[in-house]
């Protein structure tokens, strides 16, 4: 091999397969535009050679479901004329190099995916993984993708109204930021596609000025981190949130207006991708001229205008007559537009430099004909299932509350979420502080619910149970105020697709949340795959985030999380599905063990909580707040729900509930509050007949006092205070 | 005959649809006002200038936002005595074009503070004030990074002499000055705050004391 190609391979990521498949494609050796064009194209980011084999498992669809195969996000049918589009995306690598503008871009760029398709996105959610909070520069990272996530978001005018944070030490070199955003289409309001069409029409560049940020960042999110992770701050992008919204307002006028044919954003691989897979898409052809492109910097190449990633820019493909129209309406919101080239029958992309044509090549053989790969992998084998479940012993609860405390595996996490704007649209029924959000929709009065999954430490116990359960726990919160899960989205975070114990923990994944999806009747409509979440040979948990929409029929009367007086009843509804002590282990950094019932019928016991709602209020029964017993069961749950000045007693009846059960984890059990205790404890016991289900009272809530059990008691302002602490 | 409400709007404004719809929630009639245009003063009875980050908060909050044509419109609506109500970045504006006194500042924790406060009315004696009396206790959520109401001790001294604190937060959330959320004029015409009283108009909200303004 020369070494001119070694490097090249090197450089710009390939493999000698890959080299040798470009080669046969072209017909030629490559020149230096088709390398960037397959390297950033063929990367697993943009290509999902190594994922998409296996994301063929979620095909399930429903009536609700169209089938938008190939465009920026999924898109579900709610009935009334409305429809939302929505999606899930990382920007782990650019996060973990620089926080704040990492997390900033990862919230700019999943909007974009959002409005390209004509929707005005009106919630964000986000999905956080870090490490242990003394690992070097944490406390630094998360301060930073916070502000990243609150500075970008607040400013757009988008509401970010619900979230989900873990701490795992496997996340230290590596953490993982996940940006959701949902988009709403009203009635007769239009939707944008991404398949360029019409010979002879323009192809408009519009939005900010291209700059080096972000070159070959596609490629760079595509690899294992080294320790040199600092020399590739120059590959992260730089974001203006402000640009953004003037954007979303002047694509979603030019929609309404019928000016354009198609339009697509420009993220990773940049105008790359952008304008090869809208050619591709549509079976037409471009030519471009890349002297056409605004520029902040007129010294950059054509390689590096082709692969920055510079934010804030979108193409459109407009007919010629409405060009000035759109150009008019870019200018008013201040933006820039440019005409890079038309749309061509000729099915080739032609890239010119001016007057030299820098490559001539069918879209296809780039996206189409990119590489897949079938990975090896082993069917999942649960190691850690057992027969009976053992407590730990001799455990100083105590001193694990403490340690829970100061490891920030016990936080309410307001010092996060008030950093961001959770209510404007004035849509918000419920935000952070709430398990699920709910906002409401402008044309129906409905209640669109948000919620997200994927529990690290189920995850690091078994990849399947863990799986099956970032899927089911979000459907079941959500059931449990009331509204059904519609349909999925994903973020499928893992380590290298090139291990086969990695791709084990991959399609394992994959296929407890189709399954899991199947069962709930809400499919898996778009999603992101981040493969190469690995530094220095140590991979990241499996990490299959999950992002869930559902509704409900209004807004009003959902009930709180957290305990609204003292002298109240608190009682459990314990289901017998999965039990195991993994948020105790997890603090000794040890994997647990769990009991599975495998005859539990999950997917039947959430649409029954789903059916509760609506029956306590028509029957009057005075449950006052309604919680999903979390890991580290009851006792850590009513931690949880404190609130104001009142806490709570379960040191009630200790023969019934000895002391290492209140810290059992219990999926999927749940308490109710209430202020009538026979009343309630018949409604449930009538509504759950026909489910092995347990309920009984199980404490009081009680006005400033923590009484987990006789021995274990806390001081009330204490707790709260430790509660509350931010960073 | 309906009111008529008008919205200027700004690159960047956010909170300009939510603004309309519960100014025309209460049967008024809303109108956007664009940044670059100006307007006739006889042509609206309420101005109401929503909240936002206007011109990309760059060089200061409200700023920029406040030397546009737009706003040479509302110096004269405001001379004439005419109603203007001035929200979160509204407020922000309101001070930049020398309507109301002080300034605001970066909030004293130096971040983006979202929550629910409860407020104290100080004086109803304004046009947005007229279902509220003086003492009562509201409840409104903020949003903002520079809240932190800002004036030196001799203005400060003559708005509470003259009644131009209209609203202050019970618990103080970004270092404000004598706790102040809201202020008007000395004429009392001119009016803002930095909560929210468009997000709080139902109890499905987590309150409905916004309705209070209207």
């Amino acid at each position: 091999m020369s070494s001119d190609l070694s490097q090249n391979l090197k450089i710009y990521r390939l493999s000698m397969e890959e080299y040798e498949k470009m080669k046969t494609l072209l017909g030629h050796e490559p020149n230096v535009i088709e390398w960037c064009l397959f390297s950033a194209l063929w990367s697993e980011h943009c290509s999902y050679k190594s994922s998409k084999n296996h994301l063929r498992k979620f095909s399930f669809r429903n009536s609700n479901t169209p089938d938008m195969d190939g465009e920026n996000a999924g898109v579900v049918d709610l009935g009334y004329g409305e429809k939302i589009a929505f999606k899930m995306e990382s920007h782990n690598h650019p996060s973990f190099i620089e926080p704040v503008q990492g997390a900033a871009t990862g919230v700019g760029g999943i909007l974009r995916d959002i409005f390209t398709m004509g929707a005005r996105p009106i919630m964000s959610a986000n999905y956080l993984c870090f490490g242990d909070i003394e690992a070097p520069r944490m406390k630094h990272l998360m301060k930073g993708v916070v502000k990243g996530i609150s500075s970008y978001g607040n400013c757009v005018g988008v509401p970010t109204v619900t979230g989900q944070t873990n701490f795992h030490p496997l996340y230290n070199k590596n953490i993982l930021v996940n940006a959701l955003s949902v988009g709403y289409f009203g009635p007769e309001q239009r939707m944008a596609l991404s398949n360029a069409s019409g010979s002879g029409n323009l192809v408009v560049y519009v939005g900010a000025k291209t700059g080096r940020d972000g070159v070959h960042g596609a490629s760079m999110a595509s690899a294992s981190f080294d320790d040199d992770s600092e020399s590739k701050k120059p590959n992260v992008q730089i974001g203006d949130p402000f640009y953004e919204k003037l954007l979303i307002e002047a694509c979603l006028e030019v929609l309404e207006k019928n000016l354009v044919v198609a339009m697509q954003d420009m993220g990773a691989a940049g105008l790359t991708s952008s304008s090869f897979e809208m050619s591709s898409k549509g079976q037409v052809g471009f030519i471009l001229d890349l002297k056409k492109v605004p520029l902040r910097d007129s010294s950059m190449t054509p390689e590096d205008i082709l692969l920055s990633e510079s934010q804030e820019r979108m193409l459109l493909i407009c007919k010629p007559e409405k060009l000035s129209e759109l150009q008019e309406t870019f200018k008013k919101w201040s933006l820039d537009s440019a005409v890079l080239g038309e749309v061509q029958s000729d099915r080739k992309v032609k890239l010119m430099w001016g007057e030299e044509v820098l490559t001539n090549i069918d879209p296809d053989l780039i996206v189409e004909e990119a590489p897949r790969y079938d990975r090896p992998y082993q069917p999942w084998n649960s190691l850690q299932k057992t027969q009976a479940l053992q407590a730990p012993e001799k455990i100083n609860f105590q001193s694990l509350i403490e340690k829970a405390f100061k490891t920030s595996k016990l936080n309410r996490f307001q010092w996060i979420y008030n950093q961001y704007d959770q209510r404007v649209g004035a849509r918000t029924a419920t935000a952070c502080e709430s398990a699920v959000a709910h906002a409401r929709l402008d044309h129906s009065g409905r209640g669109l619910a948000l919620a997200v999954g994927c529990r690290t430490d189920l995850m690091v116990m078994d990849a399947q149970i863990g799986a099956f359960d970032a899927v089911y726990y979000p459907a079941f919160q959500m059931a449990l105020k009331g509204s059904v899960a519609l349909s999925i989205t994903d973020c499928l975070n893992f380590g290298n697709p090139q291990k086969p114990e990695i791709m084990s923990q991959f399609v394992a994944s994959v296929e407890a949340i189709a399954s899991a999806s199947v069962q709930l009747n809400a499919p898996v409509i778009s999603g992101n795959v981040s493969f190469y979440n690995e530094t220095l040979d140590e991979n990241i948990p499996p990490t299959p985030a999950i992002g869930m929409v559902g509704m409900r029929d209004s807004v009003e009367d959902i009930l709180p999380d957290y305990f609204q007086a003292p002298m109240e009843y608190i009682v459990r509804v314990k289901m017998d599905w999965l039990q195991s002590y993994t948020w105790l282990n997890s603090l000794e950094q040890k994997v647990s063990q769990f009991t599975e019932n495998t005859h539990a019928d999950i997917a039947g016991f959430i649409k029954q909580c789903q059916a509760l709602d609506q029956k306590r209020q028509a029957e009057l029964i005075p449950i006052t707040s309604i919680k999903a017993i979390g890991l580290g069961g009851l006792a850590v749950t009513c931690l949880k729900m404190v609130q104001g000045n009142v806490g709570f007693d379960l040191s009630f009846d200790t023969s019934l509930i000895p002391e290492s059960e209140l810290f059992r984890d219990e999926l999927y059990s749940f308490i109710v509050t209430t202020t009538d205790l026979d009343l309630t404890i018949s409604f449930l016991k009538k509504h759950f007949k026909n489910f092995p289900v347990d309920i009984r009272k199980v404490g009081e809530t009680v006005t400033e006092k923590i009484h987990i059990s006789k021995k274990i008691i806390l001081d009330f302002k204490t707790t709260k205070s430790q509660f509350e602490k931010g960073l | 005959m309906s009111l008529n409400v008008g919205i200027p709007r700004f690159l960047g404004t956010n909170c300009d649809e939510d603004v309309k719809r519960w100014i025309e929630s209460k049967g008024f009639r809303a109108t956007y006002l664009w940044y670059e245009d100006r307007f006739e003063s006889k042509d609206f009875d309420w101005i109401v200038i929503p909240g936002g980050f206007s011109h990309g908060d760059y060089l200061r909050c409200g700023a920029l936002a406040a030397r546009t044509p737009v706003m040479k419109s509302v110096q004269e609506f405001a001379s004439k005595g005419k109603p203007i109500l001035g929200i979160c970045n509204g407020f922000q504006i309101l001070c930049e074009a020398q309507l109301l006194p002080g300034v605001l500042l970066q909030n004293k924790n130096l971040r983006f503070i979202d929550q629910w406060q409860t407020l104290t009315v100080q004086n109803a004696d304004n046009p947005f004030s007229k279902m509220m009396t003086t003492q009562q206790h509201i409840r409104l959520p903020i949003a903002h990074g520079d809240g932190q109401y800002y004036a030196d001790s001799e203005t400060l001294q003559k708005i509470n002499n003259n009644g131009q604190i209209w609203l202050t937060y019970d618990e103080n959330p970004n270092g404000s000055a004598l706790n102040i959320a809201g202020v008007t004029n000395e004429k009392k015409n001119v009016c803002a705050l930095m909560p929210h009283p468009e997000r709080a108009q139902f109890e499905w909200m987590g309150s409905s004391d916004g309705e209070l303004f209207l």
